[in-house]
């Protein structure tokens, strides 16, 4: 589109009296007239009332207007809606510009009806200057079929897999092993409140659910060879006794679980048979091929709460359920569980009067004080330090039980290459965000429950798969997924190939399609800009964020009066938050910065910086989440080091790198930064 | 039958099975009896084990699900009468009024800021926090509409002044109001969304399924408890988060309430609610061994000088990575004692709290001084369980959480087909656990009836 066919209409809302009462609106309006490429500018009491949505769609119609500019409250809230308002009448919603007057300006500045409508001009100015720029977006389909693979055939994977066929979805299953189950057939019971199950009776009962659908196909004895593509594409590999066979999958569970860690040196393990971990006692308990046992030890917590691992959150439960198993073989047998801590949890606590009721004695020894245990002749002696006494025990042992801690299966190095996913030091999946999203991974389309996750036991390990099948059901029901139009765009004539978009990318969504030659898979893409500010060749462009559009904001904003402005650069989800909250707040802060909204701190790049200061800016701000929030994984981690760089490369252009300044902000925290920019025109020299 | 699913409570949990439902493609009602979604973690500071900023990473979801075609958001609102039809349910909800247009009502506060009355706020009240008769529940809420507390209306707050408390007639029977002080306010700006005189308003919806994600609540301590209500500076956990948080009552300033100091040695009392004590919870929540790790971290993190002790007993650091987070409180130089405070006094000058205890390791008895003490309660089910369960004919456990079937086969179901259960409507349980059996209900509710025959 040439310059000329570009007709911008800008409506300023009074939000009754919040802008309207401190920024002379209409004078703002007839400023605003009188800028390039305005053709139409108008004011409204609330512009997100009924009838000023109905105004601003005639206007639209009225006036041709391609290119919307809204000035009011503030994005975060109410941009949607807008979009919503100019798509009905047929404008591509990437070609509305939002800017913050209320939030930014006359909350902010209420003492100051002069200052604040002049911020207001000049947030507006900056507006109509990256209306301008603005270029058409589309919400991007990629088609997801029904068919899900599931790796690993355990308690999560099968579970996963019934609940995804009642629905009619395929699902492919590769177990490991020759038969389904995982580590529950290698324990006897399960406890569950009140009761005991064999958990044979629960591997039968999943079994046979899954016998129920035609549309479940398991492989045993298989491991996957390879998997390749994305959502709604992956291709599979796996093998089974040298024969090798391919499929189709759209997404993939990843239902690993998890496995003991071996105790190898400890406690005499494997140097007496009759040390044991708990999955063995299970096996012996199953086996009954115990005898003449009249001491039996536990120790807990082994390889546990250590410098390298945390609690395993079974172990406590697991050995008293064997302790009372143990009761039960030999009524008159001494039973100790040697305990650093109790890690049960609401109901749990009763099996603990269970044990207590059937004689399991319990000692307590200290954190750093782990007991000692010496073999001689075949008999063992544990020596203990009872924390409650204060004194050191000793105790034979006919059996000595190892609750020791569990790890990811050893598959996961294998899965880990082969999905492209990470992993914890403790060998356990690394999920897309820890709270709200626990059983994603950061690229669409994969996802995680059970023990691959962390230890746990049955229940949560069900309530983890179930809530895997819902998250993977969504793309597979709808048929496909949507990524919002704000998304990078590589531009390949220009670009080196040198792969630094491809390795960077926290969802993955930049894959080679040939040498050299990157891709953006659209539909994957976040947005972030991450790929776009760190291109060396600037070959990479974001929607609705290009530099283009950001650096005519950054001029638009240093027309006038550069030495007296600051550049802030914040990202949507915190920054402009805290900017959001300091507003509502209604908190004075110096009228200096004029801000421009990034999707993440990421985005910014050296040059949009460097171009503020060449133009004389007193100062420029970049902020972002506050660590370790980020809404793009690790986008204010990148953001961090790259202002570090700039810092240090501002003295050779001549610029004093004191003058820019990141801040992390979390989106509640509206104090933090009214202090920032309070500071910031402190140590500025800002009138 | 329908296809719509209801669910009941908009915190963390409800907000995650609506979203999931609704992307998934169902017609989701999502209420919630507090005027706004978010439930307690909206009212966090920070959550653990990574010390994500709460409402950061909830606002988002919050604003996600406001902005939902499939959803339709029901704050204010209770469950009354559920009755089974056409194998779904039918359920009578009662919308409490807000007085409030919520369609008309942008959010602005300008009705606030006419309000002449400030009275304690629910959460914040204890550590001084205010808000008006007429309010926000909180800055980020959804849907951003203000409430009018209804005490304003019956003439409650007569004696404090309040603008319509001269008024005789009741505020039911009149159409508009020339007195109060936000009706007129509002009408200046040109909105007129107050409306004093709005009433209850029942409704009926038909649904396939029912996910009960009512949450739970903080335990309050009772009068005494450590000197709690008795003595100034003993505070809960929640007050405490509400302390830390730059958008609670004091900004994000660590102040005790006696003297708005910075207090340089604060103790944690843990399990100070469980049932050691008279009356006390007879299970562990699980959270609080967490939060207390947060919140000396935190504190740390404010100001490294502050001394910070940790009275336990067993330490619960279960999930993923919160071993590691307790040991970083650790390594902030947070004093971890294994100990359970017996005693607690007051020194009535510098009004410091004198703890006794003894320390379970070594069995000494020792007294120690700390100018603020944070009591960490455990988590309680929410009051309208009672009702709740009654009314959707489903059980309550002993201790007043929702009843799953079989928790260990079929987690998260009822004893009736078609209502399923998640978050804290089961008992204690975290942000992460909340979000994983949202998805799990979510599932049992999208998918009831959808078996496809082959």
């Amino acid at each position: 589109m040439s310059e000329d066919d570009i007709r911008v209409g800008v409506f300023v809302c009074n939000c009754g009296s919040n802008i309207g009462g401190i920024v002379n609106v209409p004078e703002v309006v007839e400023y605003t007239k009188g800028l390039k490429n305005v053709v139409f500018a108008d004011e409204s009491k609330w512009s997100c009332s009924v009838d000023a949505l109905a105004q601003l769609q005639n206007s639209i119609k009225e006036h041709n207007i391609n290119r919307v500019v809204i000035a009011a409250c503030t994005p975060r809230t109410h941009e949607p809606l807008f979009k919503r308002t100019v798509k009905a009448v047929g404008l591509n919603p990437y070609l509305l510009e939002f800017v913050s007057i209320r939030e930014q300006s006359s909350w902010v500045h209420m003492n100051n009806p002069q200052v604040a409508a002049e911020k207001a001009k000049d947030l507006i100015k900056m507006g109509v200057a990256k209306a301008a720029f603005l270029e058409e977006g589309e919400e991007i389909k990629l088609p997801v079929k029904t068919d899900c693979l599931v790796i690993g055939g355990g308690v999560a994977g099968m579970t996963a897999a019934q609940n995804l066929a009642i629905q009619g979805f395929n699902v492919t299953v590769v177990e490991r092993e020759a038969k389904l189950g995982g580590l529950l057939n290698r324990v006897g019971e399960i406890s569950s409140d009140d009761r005991e199950i064999p958990s044979q009776e629960i591997i039968k009962a999943k079994m046979e659910q899954l016998a129920k659908y035609p549309n479940i196909k398991v492989y045993t004895n298989t491991t996957i060879k390879d998997v390749s593509g994305y959502i709604g594409n992956y291709k599979v590999t796996v093998q089974s006794n040298g024969t090798e066979e391919t499929f189709d999958a759209s997404t993939v569970i990843v239902a690993t679980g998890m496995q003991e860690v071996e105790p190898v040196g400890q406690f005499c393990y494997g140097e007496n048979p009759r040390v044991v971990t708990q999955l063995q006692l299970e096996d012996l308990l199953k086996q009954n091929t115990l005898d003449n046992i009249e001491h039996i030890v536990m120790i807990n917590c082994v390889n546990s709460m250590n410098e390298t691992r945390g609690c395993c959150n079974i172990g406590c439960h697991v050995s008293i359920k064997n302790a009372l198993a143990l009761r039960e073989r030999f009524a008159h047998a001494k039973i100790y569980i040697l305990f650093r801590t109790l890690c049960l949890v609401k109901e749990e606590r009763r099996i603990v009067e269970r044990a207590k009721d059937a004689g399991i004695k319990f000692i307590r020894f200290p954190d750093d004080r782990y007991p000692e245990v010496q073999s001689e002749n075949n008999h063992l002696l544990v020596k203990v330090y009872d924390t409650l006494l204060g004194r050191e025990f000793r105790m034979p042992a006919d059996l000595l039980v190892l609750t020791t801690a569990f790890e990811g299966d050893k598959s996961v190095d294998e899965v880990k290459g082969q999905l492209k996913v990470s992993s914890n030091a403790e060998g356990f999946f690394q999920e897309a965000h820890i709270k709200l999203g626990p059983l994603d991974f950061p690229a669409d389309g994969l996802f995680l429950c059970g023990g691959a996750r962390s230890p746990k036991n049955v229940k949560d390990t069900t309530e983890e798969a179930l809530g895997a099948a819902m998250r993977a059901s969504i793309p597979m029901k709808r048929g496909y997924i949507e990524a919002d139009g704000i998304v990078a765009d590589i531009n390949l004539a220009e670009c080196s190939g040198c792969g630094i978009c491809v390795d960077n990318c926290p969802y993955g969504a930049i894959k080679w399609a040939a040498e050299k030659e990157p891709v953006v898979i659209k539909a994957l893409c976040k947005g972030c800009g991450l790929c776009a500010a760190d291109c060396p060749k600037n070959t990479i462009s974001i929607v609705h964020f290009s530099d283009r559009q950001l650096l005519a904001m950054v001029e638009a904003a240093l027309e006038e009066n550069p030495s007296q402005k600051i550049i802030g650069f914040i990202c949507h989800w915190c920054c402009h938050g805290a900017v959001d909250m300091a507003g509502v707040g209604r908190m004075q802060y110096p009228p200096n910065v004029r801000l421009i909204r990034v999707m993440c701190s990421a985005r910014v790049s050296a040059k949009h910086v460097l171009r503020a200061f060449e133009l004389g800016a007193a100062g420029v701000f970049v902020g972002g989440c506050e660590f370790p929030t980020c809404h793009y994984i690790v986008g204010n981690y990148k953001a961090e080091k790259r202002m570090d760089r700039v810092k240090k490369n501002m003295p050779k252009k001549g610029f004093d790198p004191e003058k820019l300044w990141v801040g992390w902000c979390s989106a509640a925290d509206g104090p933090k930064f009214a202090n920032i920019m309070r500071d910031m025109a402190k140590k500025l020299n800002l009138g | 039958m329908p296809d719509a699913i209801l669910v009941i409570g908009g915190g963390v949990a409800g907000i995650h099975v609506a979203l999931n439902a609704a992307e998934y493609g169902s017609k989701v009602y999502l209420t919630d009896d507090t005027p706004s979604i978010g439930g307690i973690m909206a009212r966090l500071d920070k959550t653990f084990p990574t010390n994500d900023c709460s409402i950061c990473i909830e606002a988002p979801r919050m604003y996600e699900v406001d902005n939902h075609e499939n959803i339709e958001i029901l704050t204010n609102t209770e469950v009354r009468r559920v009755s089974r039809k056409n194998g779904g349910f039918t359920v009578r909800l009662l919308k409490k009024a807000k007085f409030i247009d919520e369609e008309k009502c942008t959010g602005c506060g300008t009705c606030i800021q006419a309000c002449p009355i400030s009275v304690p706020d629910e959460l914040d009240g204890k550590i001084g926090g205010t808000r008006k008769l007429v309010y926000m529940p909180f800055p980020q809420a959804v849907p951003s509409a203000s409430v009018i507390d209804t005490r304003c209306r019956a003439g409650k707050m007569r004696g404090e002044g309040a603008c319509i408390g001269g008024c005789v007639v009741d505020c039911s029977q009149c159409r508009e109001c020339p007195i109060a002080l936000c009706v007129k306010a509002c009408q200046k700006e040109g909105k007129n969304a107050v409306l004093l005189w709005q009433s209850d308003k029942p409704m009926d919806i038909e649904v396939k399924s029912i996910v009960v994600a009512t949450g739970l609540k903080p335990d309050d301590p009772e009068t005494g408890l450590y000197g709690y209500n008795v003595y100034e500076n003993v505070i809960t956990n929640v007050q405490f988060e509400r302390l830390m948080n730059a958008g609670g009552p004091t900004g994000g300033d660590i102040i005790r309430p006696s003297d708005k100091t910075h207090p340089h040695k604060i103790g944690w009392v843990q399990c100070a609610g469980r049932g050691l004590k008279e009356g006390g919870l007879p299970y562990c929540s699980k959270v609080c061994c967490m939060i207390a790790a947060k919140q000396t971290i935190i504190t740390k993190e404010h100001r490294p000088d502050v001394d910070t002790v940790v009275f336990h007993n067993d330490l619960k650091a279960y999930g993923k990575g919160f071993w590691g987070f307790y040991k970083k409180a650790v390594e902030h130089g947070v004093r971890y004692v294994r100990a359970h405070p017996y005693d607690v006094c007051e020194d009535p000058e510098t009004k410091n709290l004198i703890v006794k205890y003894e320390d379970l390791d070594t069995g000494e008895i020792h007294l120690e001084e700390f100018e603020l003490l944070v009591l960490s309660m455990g988590l309680v089910p929410g009051e309208r369980n009672k009702k709740l369960a009654k009314a959707l004919g489903i059980e309550l456990d002993g201790y007043g959480f929702f009843k799953e079937k079989d928790p260990l086969l079929h987690p998260l179901e009822t004893h009736v087909e078609g209502i399923y259960l998640c978050g804290g409507a089961t008992g204690p349980i975290d942000i992460s656990e909340s979000v994983i059996q949202a998805s799990a209900a979510g599932l049992k509710a999208v998918s009831r009836n959808s078996e496809v025959v082959r």
